[in-house]
């Protein structure tokens, strides 16, 4: 009897799972679902108006997209730029010294408070007035370097406060210097930390990336702007530039998920 | 506490890094050589002028010439002036003008593509040379430039949307028109226009109108194509700026005579490097441009009508 109770018992567990994955599978394919009838059925209402024509893509699709490649020149550089500004910031976040204090607080008050945009037009267009001429991919990988350093700054204070004190009281008590401890130990836990958190502003920043092509950048909104006026095709242009924005935030959004996935697994 | 020496290692490896973005490594796709080699009529020049080129000078003549190439700004949105081709190049009768003018002075023309109100501000700060823009001469404009001889004369039309029942210029008092911002087009609205000796007002703008103003003069076009209805119902500009648009279906007509016709300049900026001798050598190459028939085949090239001569 109570043998068959336990046969019994596990093949309603074994039931259970089963209808939890048919459960899941049912949710993922109405979920394809959905996006296919909402994007196709957009897609079906737009061409229905006569606004969206297929040659005008093969002709002009390729200029467009080869902006994606300056798109991610621009961000890459500035991500990697903005990554050391912010370490620095956050070192002077931190720092019990008031000077180097309230330069790094400085720093990211006045970056963060004031717009990209002008932050833009500042390098660009205002510098060259005291003599400082930089060319337009330049002048954007500064801007979005030094505007994206200051809220990465915050980001890298908080993961170097998250590492627990005791890894650094036991360093002490080894007899470790200071410097090292910060090199050895709380970084190497700190940047684990933030390291998803850096994901999300690449993110971010492809998108605010769109800025440069006021600054005369030819990547990806520039040209999809250029060609979109000369042919009297913006609709189609804007399409086609929010599309590849979009493909690429999923893509980095997918690695990134992987990445958290591989971080959090470390802390079990 | 702050590990100096790995701040100091990322201090030098930013400033290392944005020296090297600098000039030359940047902006690549947005120089490159535009449409065939020009089918010039005439003489080809055998000596260019920086063949010519006296001893070194301090000047920006004797930079380019050593450079080896001249960057000419144009505002790509300005169809069949100045627009991009699928294949990442631009064409129009400005870049066949700019890159004639490169060739007769003995250098490549590289192309530096900015917003119309970036040109039109002036001081340029030395990222570009000179503009083959189409630029009208306007005695304000003179404060900012030094100027060519006039290139070529554009007719300014007005259009109006198709069925908004407008039949004569006179109609348009108290109307709102769309225009670009710093144009010639929108000085005429504010009844500010001064076209100086090259230039011909026909008639001024009726009572009371009105700008609404966009970045570029095609923008107005695409809101007026799009239905954007507070642009308003009437567009000026250039006449050829109008053919384009209605080529392009957009439903407008010309409406009148041309209101104004502007003589257009090859324009340096006053606050650049010293530029006199290049200034003179640039004017004669437009004044020997003129004589051989290589602008009146351009402009036919272009507009389909010659533009070079003052009507």
């Amino acid at each position: 009897m109570a043998a068959d109770t336990a046969l019994g018992g596990r093949d309603l567990l074994a039931r259970i799972a089963e209808d939890q994955r048919a459960r899941r599978r049912w949710f993922r394919g109405k979920f394809a679902l959905v996006w296919l009838v909402l994007i196709g059925g957009l897609l079906v209402l737009l061409s229905a108006t006569g606004n969206i024509d297929p040659a005008w893509y093969r002709e002009w699709g390729p200029y467009i997209l080869e902006g994606t490649g300056t798109t991610l020149v621009i961000c890459v550089t500035s991500i990697i730029f903005a990554t050391g500004l912010a370490l620095l910031g956050a070192f002077g976040r931190l720092s019990p010294r008031p000077v180097v204090y309230s330069v790094a607080s400085l720093y990211v008050s006045l970056v963060r408070g004031t717009p990209l945009l002008v932050q833009l037009y500042f390098v660009y267009y205002g510098l060259p007035e005291i003599g400082i001429v930089l060319p337009g991919l330049t002048a954007g990988i500064i801007a979005l370097s030094f505007n994206y350093g200051a809220y990465m700054t915050e980001i890298f204070r908080a993961g170097i406060q998250a590492v627990p004190r005791g890894q650094r009281e036991a360093a002490e008590a080894l007899g470790m210097p200071e410097r090292l401890i910060m090199r050895r130990i709380v970084l190497p836990q700190a940047v684990r930390i933030v390291i998803p958190a850096i994901g999300n502003e690449f993110i971010a920043m492809i998108k605010d990336s769109a800025l440069v092509s006021t600054i005369s950048v030819t990547e990806l909104l520039w040209r999809a702007r250029r060609v979109g006026t000369r042919e009297f095709r913006t609709l189609q242009a804007m399409l086609l530039a929010a599309l590849v924005y979009w493909v690429l935030t999923i893509i980095f959004s997918y690695f990134q998920e992987r990445l958290e996935r591989r971080m959090a697994r470390s802390d079990r | 506490m702050i590990p100096m020496r790995s701040a100091a290692y990322l201090a030098a490896a930013l400033i290392l890094a944005v020296a090297c973005a600098g000039p030359g490594a940047t902006q690549a796709p947005t120089a490159a050589p535009t449409a065939a080699p020009t089918p010039t009529p005439g003489p080809t020049t055998a000596a260019t002028a920086c063949d010519n080129l006296a001893e070194a000078e301090s000047e920006l003549l004797a930079t380019i010439c050593e450079r080896g190439k001249i960057v000419i700004s144009t505002d790509a949105d300005y169809a069949p002036q100045s627009s991009v081709t699928p294949s990442g190049d631009f064409e129009g009768f400005d870049i066949d003008v700019g890159e004639e003018i490169a060739r007769r002075l003995g250098v490549e023309a590289e192309w530096s593509a900015q917003i119309w109100d970036t040109i039109i501000a002036g001081s340029w700060s030395g990222r570009w040379d000179m503009s083959v823009g189409s630029i009208t001469v306007t005695p304000d404009r003179e404060q900012l430039f030094d100027f060519t001889q006039g290139y070529y004369y554009a007719p300014a039309m007005v259009a109006v949307l198709e069925g908004s029942g407008f039949t004569s210029i006179d109609d348009l008092a108290g109307e709102k028109a769309c225009v670009g911002e710093d144009t010639t087009y929108l000085y005429w609205i504010e009844g500010t226009l001064d076209l100086g000796q090259p230039g011909i007002i026909v008639r001024d703008a009726p009572e009371g109108m009105t700008a609404h103003t966009l970045e570029t003069d095609a923008n107005c076009a695409e809101a007026m194509r799009a239905g954007q209805t507070e642009v308003g119902q009437v567009f000026i500009t250039a006449e050829a700026v109008i053919d384009e648009a209605i080529a392009a279906d957009t439903p407008i007509e010309k409406l009148g005579e041309p209101v104004f016709y502007e003589s257009l300049s090859v324009a340096f900026d006053k606050n650049g490097p010293e530029h006199a001798a290049l200034l003179t050598v640039v004017d004669d190459i437009i004044g020997a441009m003129h004589e051989d028939g290589t602008l009146t085949a351009l402009s036919m090239k272009w507009y389909d009508k010659d533009l070079t001569k003052a009507e």
